[in-house]
C-alpha cells in the first residue's frame, strides 16, 4: 500500500500543521485517531495497575521529636540527616532480613549492632528463616546529643507487621508496639547506628 | 493430650449432618503446646524454656544476632545456651507442631564490663569556660549498652588542681560532665570509674592568647634584630612553641612585616632596614609596645 504524497504547509502566524491530500489523508487520520485511542488505553492501563500494586519499596514512617534533646541543641539539618539516615536503615533491615543477604545493611550499622546484625541474618539463613516487616511506623524522641554532636541517643516507639517465615510458611505473626534505644554517630557521609536495642520500656 | 477446637469447629463449619459426621470421625488429636519463658533475664545467661504437650516439634529462636532451629521433644525442657542469648534485646521462642506458638522474652545487658569514655578536646586553653567535655557509656562483656542506672565517678585532675570530681548516674545508658579548663598549662587527668571499672584519657592544657606583648631591639650591621620578651598568657603559661608573632616595621621606605614563630618562649625576627623605623608587634589578640630605631648605613 502506498500512501499518496502529501504537502505540507504552516498557517501563517500559528505553529500548527496543516495537511493536504487526497482520499488516503482520511485513512492515515483514522490510524492516527486508532493509535491515539490504544496509547490512550495502554496509558489508562499502566495508571490503574501502579494504583492497585504494591508501592515499590516500603513506605516508613518516621517522625523525630527532639524537644528533649541536650545538652547540644540538634540543628535542622542535622534532624533531617538522621531522619533519613534512619528511615533508610529500617528499609535496609527489612530488605535484609527477608532477603537474608546483609548487603543492603552495609554502612548502616556499627560496632556491636553490625557484628549481631551480621549473625542474625547468617543464622537465618542456615535456618531457612526470613522475617518480613510491612507498615512500619517509627516514633523517634531524642533524649541525649552529645555535646561535642559525636553521639545521639533516640528512643524509638515503632509499630510493624512482622512476619516469620521457615521455607515459607509463616511460623508467627504479629503486629505491636516495640520500644528500641537506639545510639547513632556520625559516620563519613551518614548517621550510622552503633546499638538497637529492643526494650520492654524505656 | 487435648483436641484442637479450630480443627474441630472448621470441621463443623462444613455445616449439617456431614459435617457432625466428620466432626466425630475427622478430628485428630492435636497436642497443645505451651511455652513458659523467663519474663527477663540478662545477657550470656544459662535459661530453660518449659513446654507442655508431647510429641515431636520444631523449636525456633529469634533474636538479635539469633535464628536458631532445633528438634524438640514437647514436654521436656529447652535449654538455651549463654552464647545464644549473647545479644540485649527481644526474643520470640516459637514451637511448631502441627500449629505455632510463640512466647517472647527480653534479654537485657549483663553487668558492666567496660566504660567507653569519649573526651573533647584534646588540647584546651587554660581558662576557657564549659572547655571539657565528656561521655561515659558502660558496656556489658558481649558490648551491649548497660541501660540500667550505673554510678560513674568522673575526675578530672590538672597539675595542680583538681576541675571536676562528681558521681553522675548514666541516665539512658550515658554519663557526661562539662567542665571549665584550669589555670595552669599542662596535661589533665580524665578518670571514670565504675565499681572496679576505670577508664582513663589524658588532654593537654594549653596557654591561652597572649598577655603584655613586649619587644625589644637592638641595631646590627646587618640589620635590626627585633625581639620578644618571654610570651605568656595572663595566667602566666608560657605561649606554645609555634605560635606566630607578627613583626612589623614602618619606616620612610614603607612598611615591612616578618611573621616569626615563638621558639623557647621568645620570638626573634631580623629586619634589613635602614634609617628611622617604628617597630611594633602582634600576637593573636595582644598588641606588642612600640620602638623607635634609626639604624645608619
Amino acid at each position: 500500500m502506498q500512501f499518496a504524497e502529501k504537502t505540507h504547509q504552516r498557517a501563517p502566524g500559528h505553529g500548527q500543521e496543516i495537511i493536504h491530500g487526497g482520499p488516503e489523508t482520511m485513512f492515515t487520520r483514522s490510524l492516527i485517531s486508532k493509535a491515539m485511542t490504544y496509547c490512550l488505553w495502554v496509558g489508562s492501563l499502566i495508571v490503574l495497575f501502579s494504583l492497585a500494586a504494591p508501592a515499590i519499596g516500603p513506605d516508613i514512617a518516621v517522625e523525630l521529636d527532639i524537644s528533649n534533646a541536650g545538652p547540644r541543641k540538634i540543628e535542622t539539618q542535622t534532624e533531617g540527616r538522621i531522619l533519613a539516615d534512619y528511615r533508610l536503615a529500617w528499609a535496609d533491615i527489612a530488605q535484609a532480613l527477608n532477603s537474608n543477604d546483609s548487603g543492603p545493611v552495609e554502612g548502616i550499622f556499627t560496632g556491636a549492632a553490625k557484628d549481631w546484625f551480621d549473625q542474625t541474618v547468617a543464622s537465618q539463613r542456615q535456618s531457612g528463616i526470613t522475617t518480613r516487616y510491612s507498615n512500619q511506623s517509627h516514633r523517634l524522641q531524642a533524649v541525649f546529643y552529645a555535646p561535642e554532636g559525636d553521639l545521639i541517643t533516640l528512643h524509638d516507639t515503632a509499630q510493624y507487621d512482622r512476619q516469620v517465615l521457615v521455607d515459607g510458611r509463616v511460623i508467627l505473626e504479629d503486629r505491636g508496639i516495640h520500644r528500641y534505644v537506639v545510639l547513632m554517630t556520625p559516620g563519613a557521609d551518614r548517621w550510622v547506628i552503633r546499638e538497637l536495642i529492643e526494650v520492654q520500656n524505656f | 493430650m487435648s483436641w484442637s477446637i479450630t480443627t474441630i469447629l472448621k470441621i463443623r463449619s462444613l455445616s449439617g449432618f456431614f459435617g457432625a459426621t466428620l466432626t466425630l470421625a475427622l478430628a485428630v488429636p492435636v497436642v497443645a503446646q505451651e511455652l513458659s519463658v523467663p519474663q527477663s533475664l540478662a545477657a550470656g545467661s544459662n535459661t530453660t524454656i518449659s513446654t507442655s504437650g508431647s510429641g515431636a516439634a520444631n523449636f525456633y529462636l529469634v533474636g538479635p544476632g539469633s535464628a536458631s532451629k532445633a528438634s524438640v521433644t514437647l514436654g521436656q525442657d529447652i535449654h538455651l545456651a549463654p552464647d545464644q542469648l549473647r545479644y540485649a534485646g527481644a526474643y520470640a521462642a516459637i514451637v511448631c507442631a502441627a500449629t505455632c506458638n510463640h512466647a517472647e522474652f527480653f534479654v537485657t545487658a549483663a553487668k558492666p564490663a567496660s566504660l567507653a569514655f569519649l573526651v573533647h578536646p584534646s588540647r584546651v586553653p587554660v581558662r576557657q569556660p564549659d572547655a571539657v567535655s565528656g561521655v561515659v557509656l558502660p558496656f556489658d562483656n558481649f558490648d551491649n549498652l548497660v541501660l540500667t542506672p550505673t554510678a560513674i565517678n568522673i575526675q578530672v585532675k590538672g597539675a595542680s588542681e583538681t576541675l571536676f570530681s562528681r558521681a553522675i548516674p548514666t541516665r539512658n545508658g550515658e554519663a557526661w560532665f562539662r567542665t571549665s579548663s584550669g589555670n595552669t598549662a599542662g596535661p589533665v587527668r580524665l578518670v571514670a570509674t565504675a565499681g572496679d571499672l576505670t577508664a582513663q584519657r589524658a588532654l593537654q592544657q594549653v596557654a591561652s592568647e597572649p598577655c603584655n606583648l613586649r619587644i625589644k631591639a637592638q641595631p646590627t650591621p646587618r640589620g635590626i634584630d627585633v625581639e620578644t620578651d618571654p610570651v605568656r598568657d595572663c595566667a602566666g603559661n608560657p605561649v606554645s612553641d609555634g605560635t606566630i608573632v607578627t613583626f612589623t616595621g614602618s619606616g620612610p621606605q614603607g612598611k615591612i612585616s616578618i611573621d616569626a614563630p615563638i621558639k623557647g618562649d621568645v620570638a626573634r625576627a631580623r629586619m634589613n632596614v635602614t634609617g628611622p623605623v617604628v617597630l611594633s608587634a602582634a600576637c593573636g589578640v595582644a598588641m606588642g609596645n612600640e620602638l623607635r630605631i634609626d639604624r645608619k648605613q
